[in-house]
Order: structure tokens, then C-alpha cells, then sequence
């Protein structure tokens, strides 16, 4: 029997069903949370996604706003590490309607770490600063019966660090998720271009100054490279991821995500440090009385 | 024996009735009178059956009370009994090789029902011809070679199995080639077998171990063949071995690589009903036993390779690799494929999720299936309560595949027993048939062990099938036939029992192997009757349903009839080859002289060798006997025995004695085209009668100057007739020839020649209907330029021919 693949989409949403008989596998785009940054199409190992213009989906009902990607049934064998590389939680993928990333449970891919650790006992009541400043409206703010409840959709939070560094009372510890550098060569952008300015998710990374250059504000920046996308001028930005955040693993898929993501380099770097801390863990074991190989 | 002088040369004529084959068209005594007048011919007479023993008789004994030399029989094809006539000459103390034959059966009395006297004529000269030959007939002594006693199986499923292990037990060394990952076949996907209902794997499984098991058996799997070279007795056979990623010596089987990847994909030997790991093998009784990582799925996790840990048998670095065999027969045992009618969603197919085909089916109701062996419904999961089964999809189907499928209707029974068996009155049966065709042992039985547990067969066929967008169930609307009127049967799933079709790469194989195909696709025995098993090539033979669909019985029957066939080669020392090899005059080849070697060039082979300052020289084990070398030397030095200038041109001459501006003289190569024009006669497609065909092995054996000749003579059309591009049985003569040819034509239309007078065609032996429009065409053409013009045209060339043939 044919594999059936469905495939369902507009400006909103992106859809990719493959039907094996009683098996279904999904993979669901929400393109409202997508930025149309570069993580997801780094990150795939079978090159199945696609960073798409509002132009290119123009014949769709409701074309996009902003820069997407598109996967490609023929290439897409639903590993679900787009899944689970996008910070911003756009993609979702499941097996007969059920949440499932195969690559997570066998850990080929590591569980990314969104961390947001919330001190509620610092919060005052009527506090709602976090809230407020969440760039993508992902904290509320509860008073209930004299005590603050802090709720963050981890899932979803890329790690800007503004409520952290916008608490007055320091109560957020968070960690990015991913660090890097950022670099504009102004002398390469286009006159009063400011598709970086718009296409980026977290407000104030990017501006125009007075003299009409593009300023970044390194402090913010998730390096996801919505801006790269969206950068008419090749070179005019400059963006090196260095580091990813993420639960231990040993995986040849990660490596070579991780290196794609960032650097040969950095993915070295990695390695090495993987190794550094095995060897750290033996002889910790050899001094707490482990058994000594001879 | 010395050469006779030409007034020595005595030949006998045998003119068959062939019962009424022959004599219900043609004057048979009239063409023993006329041959009775040919020079050298001192003894004619004709015989109801020449090919029996009587008739074989007949030709001994004549060849001792009349001192006879040479021998022609006028017969059927020399496809058919050439053989048979040369071993009776040869038993009467001749030289085979001085015999000749007269197709005046296929080529004349099939062919001409309706003009009696234009065949009787055009036997005649039939006769003249071979006479013409057999009066330069030369005794040859056939070659013998080397055997190699090894054989190639390819293809693992039932039939190739049998015929492996029959070989293998008779102490000969097989090589099983399979293309996908595990041997087995189609038969390892079955659930039970019909009419026994014996669980399929459970009796092939063993099998497949035997032959892992057997210490002549070596399993060659996940490869593809990619080149044979060679002949009976000693081909030499290229393979590609597929990279696995996974290190056969090394890998257990112990499958604990499987259970830690990540990435499922479609397991095609599911069906793609199920899934299988990046890692995995087919189905848990595989054999080899080797797991395979899948690199289009793969997303090099690496898990697998710690999984496996110190066994080291996972190796991404793997490559292609080609490995070399030298067998002395080949067995094809490539089974068939299951027609999938998406195109056009056939019944909805691919397009509702209910309807399915009889092999999906299979995978469903099989317990170690996809679904457990619960038959479910695809869109929603649940088990169906109206079952319609619908025969002959595709099949017997003239807009498809017109043959029947042999084994749909007996599985569709097992299908229905087995939904009775498992759910019984819960569920209901339909099957909607043609006809049920149950023609073996027990078959009948199974059928009315069907009817009786309540299963309802409506002879109809379908016309269309609707589903209900809210419940997916399907509408089915036939007509019963044996009532007369339409019905409308709401099925919850509908099971389609589409055809058997050839194997996906059978022409690929052909073409490789030299072998033919049938307008159907699937592979062309020698003799539909008496040679089911041989392949026109010699130590190349065909067991199960590559030949045409078959059940397992008959697939068992035919692997082990194959082995044995191969048996009768290998079990031999030697060979003997025909002796039909080219031989090069070293007086007047050139390469003495010049730096030439067109000829080494040329074969098709590499069998001659040009050494500078030498003549060359042709190695006749390795000579094919195309005479692709013969046409292409540019000073006559090279001569192909038994096809010889000499004997093409007095062909030739004879056929083109009386009226030849009326005539249309047919160069055709034996296996393709000479065949083609055989299955016309056999198949009664009528053509005019004006055609004489001049028998080569090759194509590439057509010189130029047989061309010129016949134009020289007169000739009003000429034709000739090759295989198709890339099935010429000596690898590319026919190409060779289409250069050449083609140079000609533009020269001879530049000297006045009408285009259509000179006719190159690619008829294949399965194209009998393509040789008869072609000679329909021709001879309207031939009416339309008219008898006058051609003189005129004819006269016009013969300068230009003359200097052309110029010191021939």
C-alpha cells in the first residue's frame, strides 16, 4: 500500500501526516510561534526543512506574515528533533495523536533546557514586572490568598533573560539557552534596511540608532537567527552560536546537530569537554572506593 | 570427407505435409516436383511427418540407397526441429552441419492460408533457396569447451530455493542471488497456504535454513546482477553486493542494535502496513540473519554502535562492492509482483482507506503482522462485519494485463475461510468473481468448503466503487450476471485480488541475461510445450512465476525441474558449441599490411586479436557466431562458418530469380526478428506472400554488399530485421548494424533509391503482429511505387552498385 501523506497548510498552520495503515505520525507547525529563525533547518539531519518567504506560500489562503519553513514529506522520516530544537515551541510532533519524540526517548537527541528558576518567596504581592516585560507573553502572575504563584511556559521561553534582568527584587534566575555573538557590518547593509529589526522575536536586540545603522544589544539575543534569515545582504550579520544548553547525551546525530548549530569548533569543544568529564567521573568513582580495574 | 566437386554434390529434398499444417495450403507434391528440377538435387519425396520416426527413417535410408551429400527439409521452423534433423543426417553418417532447412510451415502455409497458390509458389522457391545454400554447405566439426560446475540462482524465493538446494544436494555449488535483504520471496509474506491452510513461514522458514545451512549453498544477498558475460558452460558473472552498513561475518542477529534506534520507516515487506526500524531486518526469520541500516532514514545517532558493542559489526564506512563468479549455468528464479492500482485509484484504491489489495490483506490477518492479526479497518481501527472480495483486478483486463493471474481466486478462498474461520457468523463474505478457477488437487474441495461455510459468490464484475464520507464504508456497484441485474452491496472493507505482474527490473534482467519476454513481460521459454524451463540461451533456464504467475506447488515443481536442467550441463565435462564461429583468410586479411583491427574493434565479444604486422586472429571458444566481424571487414578476409558470403548470396540469388521487382527480400537475425516472423505464422496473422526471409544469427552479420546484391538483382524492396536496440543476443550487432545500414541508405537514396525501398525494423520475438504490418506495409508500398518504376530506379543504381561491389 502507498505510504499516505497528508499535507495541510496556511499562513497559521503547517501540517505533515504520514499514514502507515492504523499508524499515524504528525508533525504540526504553529507559524504563529515561529519567528523564522534557522534552528529547526539547522538542526534536521535529513536537510527536510525548508526556511520559506511569505512570497514563496503567496498561493496559500492566508499567506504567512513573517519568514517560516516548510518541511518536505519526502525527506522528513519524523524524528522529531525539529521538535525539539525550535526554543520557541512551535513544532509538535506526535504518533496516533500522542506526544512522542523518538529521538529524546532513545537519546539520540538531547532534552534542550528552557530554565527559568522563579524564588517566589522574593515576589511581592502586586508585582507583575515579569509578566509585563515577557517579550512573548509566556508569565503569569497569580495572587492568591496572600501568596504569588509565578506560572512560565518553560516549553516555550527561548531564554532572553529580560525578566531576569528586569526583576527588581531578584527572584528570576534563568540561563540562555543558546550563547553566541552577534555582529552587524553596517557598512554592508542596504540603506534603511531594517528587515533584522523586524524579523527579531525579543524586542530591543536590534534598533535602528540615529544615524540609521542597526545597533544590537548582545544581552538579550538568542542567536536563532531570525535576522539572518531575514538579512537581504550576505555577511551583513554575523552570527556564531558557540553553545547549547541541554541534558547529557551521546549521540553522532546530536554532534552533528551541534556542529551544524554551531561550529566544527564549538562541537569539538563539546566533545572534549564530554571527556574531561568522564575522566573526572572515574577517578571520583576510584576515590569513593569503586572497583579499580587492573 | 573431401570436398566434393560441384557435380558431386548430391542433395535429397524432404518435403513435410506436417498433417494438414503444411499440405492444407501448399501443393506439397508440386513443390517435391519442382524441387525435383533443381541442379544437384537428385532425390525429392514428401512425408506426412517428416519429424517422426518414419520420417527421420525416410531420410536415413535415402541417404544411403541414393549416395545422398547434402540434405534439405522443407518443414516447419528451423527454430523448432533444426536440431532434431541435424542429429538424424548426423546418425545417418553425415555431417550435421550438411543440412538445411525450408521454413515453409511458419513462413508460408501459417502465414498464407488464404493464397494457396502464391504459398505453394513461394515454397517452392523456399526450397530453391535452401537448396542454393545447402549445394555450399561445408561439414563442420562442432567445438567442445571447459564446464564450470557451478551454477548462479537468481532470485531466493520458493522456486529459487528448490532449485538451489536440488543443485546443491546433487554436489554442485550454487550461488543464490537475492535483491533484497532476505531470501524467501513473496511465499515468507503469505499467512497460510491454500488449500492445506498450513502456515506459510512455518514450511518455507525450514527451507530457507537449509539453505543457509548448506555447505554448497552460498547466499548472496542485498545485490544486484550487473553484468554476464559468456556461454554455456562458462559465463562470467558480475554482482554488486549493497552496502548494509552492518558487517555480515560480524553481525549475530542477536538484534539488540533494533530496539534502541530511534527512526521508524515503512517496511515495504509489510506492505508499509507496518514499521521497521533505520535498523532492523524485514521480518524476524530473515536469513541471512544480518540486520541493515537503512542510510535514507538513518540520522546517525550512533546508538546502534554501542548497542552492539564489542561485536564491532556496524560499519558506516561501508561501500559497494563488485565481486566476480564463473558459472556454468544460470538459473532465473525472479517470481513476480503484485500490481497496486493507484494510478487512477482503480476502485478507489489509494484514495478510500477501506479498500485494500489481497497481499495487504494477507499481512493483516497474519497473527506476527502489523495489526497482530487482527483484520482492522483503516480508518478507524475497527474489525469490519461486511468483507467484499473483488477478483480480477487488473488481470484478464484487456486495458491492463489481459492474462489471468493464475493463483487470485484460490487465495481469495483461503481469504474467506479464514474470516469465516476466525469470526464466523459475526462476519459476511462476498466475493464478486468472472470465474473461479480452482484446477488442482484439492482446489475444487477448498471451494466447496468455502461455499458451504456460508460465504456468497456473486458473478459480476464491478463496476464502481463509492464510500460513504461519513462511515467509509464502500458501495459497491456490479452486476450479477447470473441474475441479470444490478446490485448494490455496502461493504465495510473491500479486498481487491489484483494481478500478478512481471518483477520490477525483468527488463533490465532480459537485457543483461539475453534473454526474452513475452508481450505480457514476464520471461519467454524456449518451447511453450516442450521446453517450459530453457531460455533461448543455452544454460540459462527460468523456474516459477517469472515465467507467469504460479502457485507454490507448481514454483516448487519448476525450481526443481530447473536444477535439473542445469544438472545436464554441469554434470558434463565438456560442452559442445556450435561451430558457427568466424575465421579470418590470413592471406588477405590486411592488418599484415596496415594498421587495421575494425575487426577487434567490432566483435562484440573481444574475441579477436589484431596484433600489429600479424593477421588477426579469432579465438573460437570465445567466438559467439554473430559475424558482426565478417560485415564490418573491409576486405572480405573474414568468413563465418555456415553463414557464409557465398551461401547469403546464392540465398539470395535464388530468391530473387523470378520477378524479383515483385518481391520483398527479408534479412532477418535469428532470434529476434526470424522468431517474430515464426510467431506470426504460429499465431495466423495473414501477410502477403511476396516475402523471402534469409536467415543470420545476428544482425550484425548483414554485409552492405548483401544489400547492393539484391538491389543489383532486382530486389523491389529490402528489409531488415533486428532486435530491439538493447535486446541483441550478441550484445550491440544489431547497433553495428544500424550504422552501417544507415550509411547505406543515405548513400543509395543519393543515387535515386526511394527511401522506402530499403527498410531497417527491430522486431522482437514476441512481435508477431509488428512483422506481419510491417510486410503489409511494405507490399502496398511496393503496389503503389509499381513494377515500372522500380526497373527504372534499379537500372538507374546499377553503376553506382557495380563500383560499389566493385572487385567482389
Amino acid at each position: 500500500m502507498p505510504v499516505k501523506f497528508i499535507k495541510i497548510e496556511d499562513g497559521k498552520s503547517f501540517l505533515l501526516e504520514r499514514i502507515m495503515y492504523t499508524r499515524r505520525y504528525t508533525l504540526s507547525l504553529n507559524r504563529e510561534l515561529c519567528v523564522g529563525c534557522e534552528l529547526c533547518r539547522a538542526a534536521c539531519p535529513k536537510e527536510a526543512i525548508k526556511v520559506v518567504k511569505p512570497s514563496d506560500l503567496a498561493d496559500l489562503e492566508e499567506p504567512p506574515k513573517r519568514i517560516t519553513v516548510t518541511v518536505l514529506e519526502d525527506k522528513c522520516n519524523f524524528c522529531g528533533i525539529c521538535s525539539e530544537i525550535c526554543v520557541f515551541g512551535a513544532f509538535k510532533q506526535s504518533i496516533n495523536d500522542e506526544e512522542n519524540i523518538p529521538v529524546l526517548a532513545s537519546e539520540s537527541f538531547p532534552k534542550i533546557i528552557h530554565e527559568v528558576k522563579i524564588d517566589e518567596s522574593k515576589c511581592p504581592p502586586n508585582c507583575k514586572v515579569c509578566e509585563e516585560v515577557c517579550p512573548l507573553h509566556l508569565i503569569k502572575v497569580n495572587f492568591e490568598g496572600g501568596k504569588v504563584r509565578v506560572d512560565v511556559d518553560r516549553e516555550r521561553c527561548p531564554g532572553c533573560r529580560i525578566c531576569e534582568v528586569k526583576c527588581p527584587y531578584d527572584a528570576i534566575h534563568t540561563r540562555k539557552i543558546i550563547s553566541g555573538l552577534i555582529k552587524i557590518n553596517s557598512e554592508l547593509c542596504p540603506e534603511g534596511c531594517s528587515e533584522c529589526v523586524k524579523a527579531c522575536p525579543i524586542p530591543n536586540v536590534l534598533s535602528i540608532s540615529s544615524d540609521g545603522k542597526v545597533n544590537v544589544n548582545d544581552l538579550f539575543c538568542i542567536y536563532c537567527g531570525a535576522c539572518r534569515n531575514a538579512c537581504p545582504v550576505e555577511g551583513a550579520l554575523e552570527i556564531r552560536r558557540t553553545a547549547i544548553y541541554h541534558a547529557p547525551v551521546k549521540s553522532g546525530a546530536w554532534n552533528k546537530a551541534l556542529e551544524r548549530l554551531t561550529s566544527t569548533e564549538d562541537m569539538a569543544k563539546e566533545l572534549r569537554s564530554k571527556l574531561a568529564s568522564r575522566a573526572y567521573d572515574s577517578v571520583r568513582r576510584l576515590q569513593m572506593g569503586g572497583r579499580v580495574r587492573r | 570427407m573431401s570436398e566434393p566437386k560441384p557435380e558431386d554434390i548430391r542433395i535429397g529434398v524432404f518435403v513435410c505435409h506436417c498433417g494438414k499444417n503444411i499440405a492444407g495450403v501448399v501443393d506439397v507434391k508440386d513443390v517435391v516436383e519442382y524441387a525435383r528440377t533443381l541442379p544437384n538435387v537428385v532425390f525429392a519425396i514428401d512425408n506426412r511427418y517428416t519429424c517422426s520416426d518414419p520420417g527421420q527413417e525416410e531420410i536415413k535410408r535415402a541417404i544411403k540407397d541414393y549416395n545422398l551429400n547434402r540434405v534439405v527439409v522443407a518443414a516447419c521452423s528451423p527454430r523448432m526441429h533444426e536440431f532434431t534433423f541435424r542429429r538424424c543426417v548426423a546418425e545417418a553418417g553425415l555431417n550435421p552441419y550438411l543440412f538445411e532447412m525450408a521454413n515453409i510451415r511458419e513462413h508460408c502455409s501459417w502465414a498464407h492460408p488464404s493464397h494457396p497458390k502464391e504459398a505453394t509458389e513461394k515454397a517452392k522457391e523456399l526450397v530453391k533457396m535452401a537448396v542454393a545454400k545447402a549445394r555450399l554447405l561445408a561439414p563442420l566439426e562442432p567445438i567442445k569447451v571447459p564446464v564450470t560446475p557451478t551454477a548462479l540462482v537468481i532470485g531466493g524465493g520458493i522456486a529459487g530455493i528448490n532449485a538451489a538446494l536440488d543443485l546443491a544436494e546433487m554436489g554442485f555449488k550454487v550461488y543464490l542471488l537475492e535483491k533484497k535483504e532476505s531470501i524467501g520471496g513473496h511465499m515468507a509474506q503469505l499467512d497460510k497456504t491454500f488449500p492445506t491452510l498450513d502456515c506459510s513461514i512455518c514450511i518455507e522458514g525450514p527451507k530457507m535454513v537449509d539453505v543457509a545451512r548448506h555447505p554448497n549453498i552460498e547466499i548472496i544477498s542485498f545485490a544486484d546482477l550487473v553484468k554476464v558475460e559468456g556461454y554455456i558452460g562458462n559465463f562470467r558473472v558480475v554482482i554488486r553486493k549493497n552496502p548494509r552498513y552492518v558487517l555480515e561475518d560480524k553481525c549475530t542477529g542477536c538484534g539488540e542494535c533494533s530496539p534502541v534506534c530511534p527512526i521508524e520507516y515503512p517496511n515495504d515487506w509489510d506492505m508499509n502496513l507496518g514499521v521497521r526500524k533505520a535498523i532492523s531486518v524485514p521480518f524476524p526469520q530473515a536469513v541471512p540473519l544480518v540486520y541493515r541500516i537503512n542510510r535514507d532514514y538513518c540520522i546517525e545517532c550512533y546508538k546502534c554502535v554501542d548497542a552492539c558493542g564489542p561485536r564491532q559489526a556496524i560499519d558506516f564506512d561501508q561501500k559497494p562492492e563488485e565481486i566476480e563468479l564463473k558459472v556454468g549455468a544460470i538459473i532465473v528464479a525472479t517470481g513476480y509482483d503484485i500490481y497496486l492500482p493507484e494510478e487512477g485509484n482503480l476502485y478507489g484504491y489509494g484514495k478510500y482507506s477501506n479498500v485494500i489489495t489481497s497481499l495487504e490483506f494477507e499481512r493483516l490477518i497474519l497473527a506476527a503482522g502489523p495489526t497482530g492479526g487482527h483484520v482492522v479497518r483503516a480508518s478507524d481501527g475497527k474489525r469490519p462485519r461486511v468483507v467484499a472480495f473483488i477478483q480480477c483486478v487488473g488481470s484478464r483486463d484487456v486495458n491492463k494485463y489481459p492474462y489471468c493471474s493464475n493463483f487470485c481466486c484460490m487465495y481469495t478462498l483461503k481469504h474467506t475461510i479464514q474470516l469465516k474461520e476466525h469470526y464466523g457468523d459475526d462476519v459476511d463474505v462476498y466475493v464478486f468473481y468472472m470465474d473461479l478457477r480452482s484446477h488442482f488437487k484439492g482446489y475444487e474441495e477448498f471451494y466447496q468448503r468455502a461455499r458451504e461455510m456460508g460465504v456468497n459468490f456473486i458473478r459480476g464484475r464491478v463496476s464502481k466503487i463509492e464510500e460513504d464520507p461519513k462511515t467509509k464504508n464502500l458501495i459497491i456497484h456490479a452486476e450479477d450476471t447470473l441474475l441479470g441485474e444490478p446490485i448494490e452491496l455496502e461493504a465495510e472493507m473491500v479486498v481487491l485480488a489484483t494481478a500478478a505482474i512481471p518483477a520490477k527490473g525483468s527488463e533490465e534482467l532480459a537485457r543483461i541475461l539475453n534473454i526474452t519476454r513475452g508481450t505480457d513481460g514476464f520471461f519467454m521459454e524456449s518451447h511453450p510445450k516442450l521446453k517450459p524451463l530453457d531460455t533461448p540461451v543455452d544454460g540459462i533456464f527460468l523456474a516459477g512465476a517469472c515465467q507467469g504467475p504460479k502457485d507454490i506447488p507448481y514454483s516448487v515443481a519448476q525450481g526443481c525441474g530447473a536444477a535439473a536442467r542445469a544438472a545436464t550441463i554441469l554434470s558434463k565435462p565438456s560442452v559442445t558449441i556450435e561451430p558457427i564461429v568466424s575465421v579470418v583468410d590470413p592471406e588477405k586479411c590486411r592488418n599484415t599490411k596496415v594498421k587495421c583491427g575494425i575487426c577487434a574493434m567490432k566483435c562484440p565479444y573481444g574475441a579477436i586479436r589484431a596484433e600489429p604486422g600479424k593477421p588477426a586472429q579469432v579465438m573460437a571458444a570465445m567466438c559467439h557466431g554473430c559475424g558482426t566481424c565478417v560485415a564490418e571487414c573491409p576486405v572480405d578476409a573474414i568468413t563465418q562458418m555456415h553463414f557464409t558470403d557465398a551461401q547469403i548470396l546464392a540465398q539470395i540469388d535464388a530468391a530473387l530469380e523470378n520477378n524479383p521487382e515483385d518481391k520483398i527480400l527479408g534479412i532477418c537475425c535469428n532470434w529476434c526478428a526470424y522468431a517474430g516472423a515464426d510467431l506470426a505464422g504460429t499465431s495466423r496473422f495473414e501477410y502477403p506472400p511476396n516475402v523471402r526471409i534469409v536467415k543470420v544469427m545476428c544482425s550484425g552479420r548483414v554485409d552492405r554488399d548483401f544489400i547492393l546484391y539484391a538491389f543489383k538483382k532486382g530486389a523491389g524492396m529490402v528489409l531488415v530485421g533486428a532486435c530491439h536496440p538493447y535486446d541483441c543476443h550478441y550484445i550491440d550487432g544489431n547497433l553495428k548494424m544500424k550504422v552501417r545500414m544507415d550509411a547505406l541508405a543515405r548513400a543509395l537514396e543519393k543515387f535515386g533509391l526511394t527511401p522506402d525501398r530499403f527498410r531497417v525494423e527491430y522486431v522482437s520475438a514476441a512481435e508477431g503482429v509488428k512483422f506481419a504490418n510491417i510486410i503489409r506495409e511494405m507490399a502496398a508500398k511496393l503496389r503503389e511505387i509499381g513494377r515500372d518504376r522500380i526497373r527504372a530506379e534499379n537500372e538507374k543504381l546499377r553503376p553506382h552498385i557495380e563500383r560499389m561491389l566493385k572487385g567482389k
